[in-house]
This record gives structure tokens, sequence and C-alpha cells, in this order.
């Protein structure tokens, strides 16, 4: 148990490690020069080439990359995410405002996935092949195939320009929040569905149950015993990927709504060639996603317990 | 002449075959019996090439076995065939990949012997029943006249009878052929009447090596005793008055 | 009480798989049915636990693997409780107690979950849940097939003594007739969906009467097999 956690750290700072450095490579070797476009986020004009020197120098884009990598990261590691090069003010404040935003929106859309999901599979999985399960099916597969920002403005259309009975930009109201977590929502019930009705099918196939029924095991309580917890793995696998989405989907729609929140700090930052803010982004991201895949981890190591004890 | 000389195999640091050593020559037939996990499957992966040996060598009269073209029966014969391929071609294949042209004389004689009618060559492998599937795997060993013929537990998947009959047709068609067969089983009864010598495996070790009947009477171990006992307990094998 | 169920039968995708049948068993008795892979052994031995069920008489049912009887992200405690759940029973320490030294599994332990346990335990630990209740029947089917000989002869053996303490009837669905002579004292011979034999084991083995049973029995013995 200790070697396989040693083994988990390693493996998270490897991952870390890796993102960080892919970025500011990727950042480092974009078309165009840093140091201009650092300058024309900052003045809003094309500024004399001394200035822009200045500015090359200041944010250590003159020492080459390895040296560039390391100003950056040094202080990271204490937990210091550096200034702006546009603002010169301190990325961290700026990074959970944008957070406060971006949270409680991913919440919202999960929350509003696994509702609309978890009814509608248990739902559908009651008669398979029943008209519901199909519709269930179609309305998944639709879901999954229509894009997150065509879905968006489709929703604007009917709630806010039809209707008139949702804000649709900015966040300033709770009301706000409504059709973003819808957008975001509906796409996450779509892939949730098919993942749950699989899985619970699935887990209704073992060909152990037929021997429970004989033993006078009320189907209640195989459903409660022996179906969920089987039916539980698959979905707890793919969790770490709908996350992937999650977080994908988050900044689209963030853009589509102008609401505030990370996706907008992201594109600006990338657009101002702000270097320390991209970077606190990603690597933000990249930290949760390896706790919630570490987090995933643990839980199926506890519901099936057959991985790793196996192999001993 | 199959000769296997102080064979080791090793899977990690576990031993799956330790130092084991057996003949076996044409027209002979020794039965390989032992408990799952005793490494009997691991031998004949071993003997085909297919697990290499870390100490030891395989031989088929003092060549790599591989060059007299073993064949192998399995223990599933259903799933031993390509569902989406008629019987015909599945069993052809070792002369296809060859580059032998058939022989319609061959295939008679083998149906022949195997009591498959010919009608049934035509049919995919899942509208045959299993006992006709097995000698169908049997048919696709023995087509291009294997000097060695393995076999993996060939009668586990069949019921009694059928279990006796095939049997019976592999001992004739190994009378016709001559090859020298190598049965892996664990049900004594079937090594006791139909192979020369039982090879008793123990946790990867050769426990005994004892002629058949002999082995029945009186085997050499205290592990083969409690083997042949438990056949007399399940019925497998009668006890000798 | 003597078993009696009538009028069993199966259709399968249009295809009768077992014709009407009637079965009887006496307090305690032991039965093989035996027959060729697909006469619809299997078949009946489901259609009677069906049956009885539904009489309400106690029957318990031990399937062929002991993969197609245990959850394998459950403790064998968990199977347990269930199982004394299922018969309305409360938890008894003695019941399970003497249950598992009868098969002699105690000792065990209970917490780990079924692939913890070698295969061996695992098919006896299932024949004790399925003693449980006490039941007038115990239907095995094919039950050494998934389990090595030495292993298999044990739990037979283990499973003589549990019955004959318990006036449990069993009834052992099975291929091979040299198992079911060695173990019980009537056998009923299936062919395509009927029983179309039915005499004390050791009449049966002297003389035969209908073709498949005359087959079965000409094949009992590797030994002494027919020219």
């Amino acid at each position: 148990m200790i070697g396989s956690l040693g083994n988990l750290f390693l493996r998270t700072a490897v991952v870390l490690t890796g993102t960080a450095l892919a970025t500011f490579a990727l950042l480092w070797h974009a078309p165009g020069d840093p140091a201009l476009a650092i300058a024309d986020a900052r003045y809003a004009s094309i500024p004399p080439a001394e200035v822009v020197d200045l500015i090359r120098a200041e944010a250590g884009l003159d020492a080459g990359f390895w040296p560039a990598f390391q100003a950056w990261v040094g202080p990271l590691i204490g937990g210091d995410f550096g200034q702006s090069s546009v603002t010169g003010r301190d990325v961290w404040p700026e990074l959970v405002t944008a957070m406060s935003y971006t949270g409680p929106l991913a919440l919202a859309g999960l929350s509003v996935g696994l509702l609309i999901s978890v009814p509608l599979a248990l739902l559908a999985t009651q008669h398979p092949g029943g008209w519901l399960d199909r519709c269930a099916v179609a309305l998944a597969s639709i879901g999954a195939a229509i894009p997150a920002y065509w879905l968006g403005l489709l929703l604007i259309l009917l709630f806010a320009v039809q209707l008139g009975w949702l804000p649709a930009m900015g966040a300033r109201t709770p009301a706000h929040i409504i059709l973003p977590a819808l957008t975001l929502g509906l796409g996450v019930a779509a892939s949730l569905t098919r993942i749950l009705r699989s899985g619970i099918l699935e887990a209704r196939d073992q060909h152990f149950l037929p021997a429970f029924q004989r033993r006078g095991v009320a189907n209640r309580d195989i459903e409660r015993d022996h179906v969920v917890p089987h039916a539980a793995i698959p979905v707890v696998t793919v969790f770490g990927l709908e996350l992937a989405f999650l977080l994908e989907g988050v900044v689209m729609v963030e853009v589509i709504f102008a609401r505030p929140g990370l996706g907008s700090f992201l594109v600006n930052a990338i657009e101002a060639r702000d270097f320390p803010k991209v970077q606190a982004v990603v690597v933000l991201t990249a930290v949760l996603f390896v706790t919630v895949n570490l987090l995933i981890d643990l839980i199926y190591h506890a519901l099936d317990p057959r991985i790793g004890e196996r192999d001993a | 002449m199959l000769t296997v000389d102080h064979v080791s195999v090793r899977r990690g640091t576990i031993a799956t075959l330790q130092d084991i050593s057996l003949s076996l020559g044409p027209n002979r037939t020794l039965a390989v019996v032992g408990e799952s996990g005793a490494g009997k499957s691991t031998l004949i992966g071993a003997i085909l090439g297919l697990v290499p040996c870390n100490l030891g060598h395989i031989t088929w009269d003092n060549a790599p076995v591989h060059r007299c073209r073993p064949a192998l029966v399995m223990q599933e014969p259903r799933s031993a065939f390509n569902p989406r391929m008629s019987l015909r071609r599945s069993v052809m294949e070792p002369l296809v990949a060859r580059g032998i042209l058939a022989d319609p004389a061959r295939l008679d004689t083998l149906c022949h012997g195997l009591e498959i009618a010919p009608d049934l060559l035509d049919r995919r492998p899942t509208e045959v029943s299993i006992g006709q599937a097995q000698r169908m795997g049997i048919l696709r060993a023995l087509i291009a006249k294997p000097p060695l013929v393995l076999f993996d537990e060939p009668l586990s998947a069949l019921d009694a009878v059928t279990q006796k009959h095939t049997a019976r047709l592999i001992a004739q068609m190994q009378h016709e052929e001559g090859f020298a067969s190598l049965i892996v089983t664990h049900d004594l009864g079937y090594a006791a009447a139909f192979a020369d010598d039982i090879a008793v495996l123990r946790a990867g070790r050769i426990a005994e090596i004892t002629p058949s009947q002999a082995f029945v009477q009186t085997p050499q171990t205290a592990y083969g005793r409690t083997l042949r006992d438990a056949a007399f307990a399940l019925g497998a094998l009668e006890r000798v008055a | 009480m003597t078993i009696t169920a009538t009028g069993l039968g199966a259709i399968r995708s249009g295809r009768t798989i077992l014709h009407p049948t009637n079965v009887d068993i006496r307090p305690g008795e032991r039965v093989g049915l035996v027959g060729a892979s697909g006469s619809g052994k299997s078949t009946l031995g489901h259609a009677l636990i069906d049956r009885l069920r539904a009489q309400g008489r106690r029957v318990a049912h031990v399937p062929q693997s002991p993969d197609e009887a245990l959850d394998p992200l459950r403790s064998m405690a968990f199977h347990w409780r269930e199982a004394e759940h299922a018969l309305n029973l409360s938890a008894d320490p003695t019941r399970r107690q003497d249950l598992f030294a009868a098969l002699q599994i105690e000792g065990s332990d209970l917490n780990k979950r079924p692939w913890g346990w070698s295969r061996g335990m695992q098919q006896r630990f299932v024949i004790a849940m399925a003693l449980i209740g006490t039941p007038d029947l115990l239907v095995m089917d094919e039950p050494t097939s998934a389990l090595d000989p030495v292993v298999a002869a044990g739990m037979m053996d283990l499973l003589d003594t549990s019955l004959s303490d318990r006036k449990t009837a069993l009834l052992l669905i099975t291929h091979d007739l040299g198992l079911a002579a060695r173990r019980v004292n009537r056998l009923m011979v299936m062919e395509d969906g009927r029983i179309v034999e039915d005499a004390p084991t050791e009449r049966f083995l002297l003389a035969p009467v209908t073709q498949a049973a005359k087959s079965l029995c000409a094949h009992r013995n590797w030994l002494e097999l027919p020219c």
C-alpha cells in the first residue's frame, strides 16, 4: 500500500512537471514576438523599440528558454504564481476571483447532469428495449452530438430572446447561472446516461445473479447489493474523463454567455501572451485533474478490491 | 522422438516448471496429470516454443521442436475455430499456411477415421455439436501428418459417453498414423485407459513417471496415490479387486 | 414427506426441451439425474426448484461453479448473512459453526471476498450456505466439473456426511454415470427432454433397459470399454 502510494505521488509529480514544461514550451515557441504582444496589451498601441526591449528584459524573455522556465517554476514550487506581465499585479488573487465564478458553474452543470441522467438511466433500464429505454438512448445520442456552443445559442434564443424568462449574458444575479448550467449539464447528462444505462444492464446480466434468486434473495435486495455496486464501477471509471469534458465545456460556455471566470481569464491571458496567467490556469487545472483522478483511483479500489490484490 | 531435457521455466521470480525431463517416441502416448497450476499448460507452451525455457532444451530428433511442426488440440472445441469460417476452411488451414496442396483423399481418410460426415465440413463451428467440433479439431491437427500431437484437456468439454468415443477415435488414428501424443488431462481414468505412461506434475516438478497400468495398481509417490484415490472416489477409476 | 412435482415442462424458442415430467423423491434419498449434454438435465433441475419453491418446500441449489453462486465484490460474511435473511432466519452462530465444521471450512476468513478463498473452499461454502435452512432437497448441477479431482473428491465425501446428518435429499445432476453410481442409490436417465429410465442404482447398472441407459452403462468405466 505504501509502495503504491509512493508510486502515485511519483506519477503525479511527473504529470505536473510535464504539463508545466509543455505549456511553457508551447507559449515560448508560439508565432509572434511575446514582448510585442505584452506591450500591445499594456499600452493598447505599438510602443517604440526601446520599450519593447525593456519589457523583454523585465519578463525575462531575453535570457533564453531554460533560465526563463526556471525563473517561473522556482517560485511556483513555493506556491507563488508570480505577477502578470501585463498589469504587474499578483496572479493569485485574480485567479481566485475567476474561480469563484467558474467553480459554482461547474458544480451546477455537474448537478444538472446527475439530476437528469441518474433518474433517466434508472427509468430506462426498468424495461430494456421498451419505448422509454429507446427514447432515453436516442436523447442521449442527440445530446452527445450537439456541440455546447450551438446548444447555448439555442437556449439563449428560446429562454432569453423569445420568452424573456432568463438573463443570458454576464453573472450579475443568481438567475444568470441557470442557462449556462443547463448548457453544460445537458451535455454531461447525455454521456452519463449512456454510461449508467450500459453499466446497469451489464450488471444485471451477471451470471451469478440467478443463483441469488434461487437462494430466495428478494429482487430489491439483489438490485441494491449486487447490481448497483457492479454498475458503479464503469461509471466511476469514466468520471475522470467526464471531468475533462466538464472543464473543456465550462470554458466554452463562459465565453458564449460572456460570464467572467476561468474561460475569459484564459482567453485574455493567451491573447496578451501573459505567460504567468496562462501558466497559472494550466497548472491549476492539471492539479485539479490529477487530484480527481487520484480520488477516483482510491474509490475504485474501495469498490472493486480485486484490483491490485489479484496480482499479489 | 521428443526429448525434454532438464527444462526449467520461470515467470518473474516464480518457477513454473523445474527440471523437467521426459521423452516420447512415435506411436507412444504420455499422459501428464496434476492439479491446476501444476504447470501442465506451461509444459505444452514450452514444447510448442510459445514459452521460452530458462534452462534446458526441448528437441524432436535432435532438432528444435518447431521444425517437426507439432499440432495442438485444444480444450474448447468451438472457440478453437473462427466462427465466421466454414469448418472446411478451418481444418485446411495448416496446409494453406505451409503452401501444401490439399489432398482430397487424405481428407476423406481422416473424415472416415474420425467418423465425420463429409457434409458437416460445410457448416460453421456453432452449427455442429461439441463432440463433432472436437473431432474437427483433431482432424485439423492431423491433416498435415504431424509426427507429434499435443492434446490440452481434449475431452473435458464433452459428456462421459462422447469422451470415451472420442478417446477411442484418437487412439485408432494414432495406430494408423503413428504420431507421438502428449495428453494433458486431469482425468486419471482417461490417462490409465489410453496412455502408455503417466507423468504426475506437481508444483512445476515431475513427481513420477510410471507405466499407466502400474500407476493404477501402485503409484510410486504419496501424491500419486492421492490422485488415484480421488479418481476412485469420483468413479473415474474402478478399484481393481 | 415425499417431494412430489408433476407435469414439469419447459419450452424454449418454440422447441420443447422438457416434456411433461413427474418427479418423486423420498426424504433423505440420493438420486442421480444422468444423461448426455443437451438432454435437458439442468432444465429439469431448474424447473423442479422453481416448482418446489412455489409449493413452499425448502429446496436449495448448488450451481456447477462457485463463480455462478458468489458475488466477487461481496465478502463471504455478507453472503452468509444474506442467505440467512432470505430464509427469514436470524443470525445463529451455532448453526454456522456446525455447518462450517461439517464442511471443514471453520477458521477461514469470512471478511475476505470469494476470490480470497480457494475454489474448493468456495464450493464448500456454497454447499454450507445451501444447507442453512435444512432443506428437504439439495440440487447439485455437475458439482465436480469445475474442481480439481482431489478437491472434488474431498468435497463429495464431506457432502455425504453432511447430508446423512440432516435428512436432506440429494438430486445429483451429472453426465458422468461413474460419479453418480458412486454417490446415489437411485438413477434417472434423461434423453431428449424425457426421463426414460428410473431405477435403483444396483439394478440399473446390472440391467439397463433403454438404449440411452445401456450406452451410459457401457461407457461408465474407462478401463472396461466395449469394443
